[in-house]
């Protein structure tokens, strides 16, 4: 696989790990990963949106036994440090949908270094989801 | 079968996915074509991710062995 393509909705800290975690994977490899944060996961492309993410609803309370878990595991518990990682392999571009920057209050002033930009969904979805060899949505 | 000369080894015991797999891949990277590398791991997902990466990266998977849920793997660098 030469190319993946992840459009990551969900920002709870459980849910966001398995999408950063397989483009870890993959970039290590070798593999341009492509991800476009949408919805309120486009905060986490922000230091202090990425800060206070935390594991939603019924699971909450778990949220320290699950970042023992992730520490024991060999990953960084804090997102931006897993976002720092994945950019360390020069193989991870990470985006920001625009839609989702405006209403939920990213612009170029908080995002953070390691993203690209601040993009249109049309772009991203024709010229780098369509030409993936594999498509995820998370 | 004869011995097996390990060049390095590499101990992500503890550790899971993706992380065995992505110090797999820094590890190689560093070795000389003909290296052995050592993989030890308690990541039960590596019984199936070690095998898998060699073929798809053209790495020969040399041996392996399960003892007490301790995996070792010899991948000989061969690209």
């Amino acid at each position: 696989m030469k190319s993946l393509a992840i459009v990551v909705r969900d920002d709870s800290y459980d849910k966001i790990l398995t999408p950063l975690a397989f483009a870890y994977l993959t970039a290590s490899e070798g593999t341009q990963v492509d991800m476009l944060f949408v919805n309120w996961a486009v905060k986490a492309l922000t230091a202090e949106g990425a800060a206070q993410l935390h594991i939603d609803g019924r699971h909450a309370g778990e949220e320290a036994k699950v970042r023992e878990g992730v520490a024991k595991a060999g990953l960084p518990t804090e997102i931006y440090d897993v976002i720092k990682a994945l950019k360390s392999t020069g193989s991870v571009n990470f985006y920001a949908c625009s839609l989702a920057a405006s209403i939920f209050g990213v612009d170029e002033t908080n995002l953070i270094p390691e993203a690209e930009g601040i993009v249109g969904a049309a772009w991203f979805l024709n010229d780098k989801a369509a030409k993936a060899d594999h498509y995820q949505y998370f | 079968m004869d011995e097996i000369q390990v060049t390095s080894t590499l101990d992500t015991s503890g550790k899971c996915c993706p992380m065995p797999m992505v110090e797999t891949n820094k590890a190689i990277k560093s070795l000389a074509v003909g290296d052995v590398l050592e993989i030890i791991a308690t990541d039960v997902g590596t019984r199936k991710d070690i095998p898998s990466w060699c073929e798809r990266t053209g790495q020969t998977l040399l041996s392996s062995t399960d003892q007490d849920k301790v995996f070792r793997y010899y991948v000989r660098k061969d690209r």
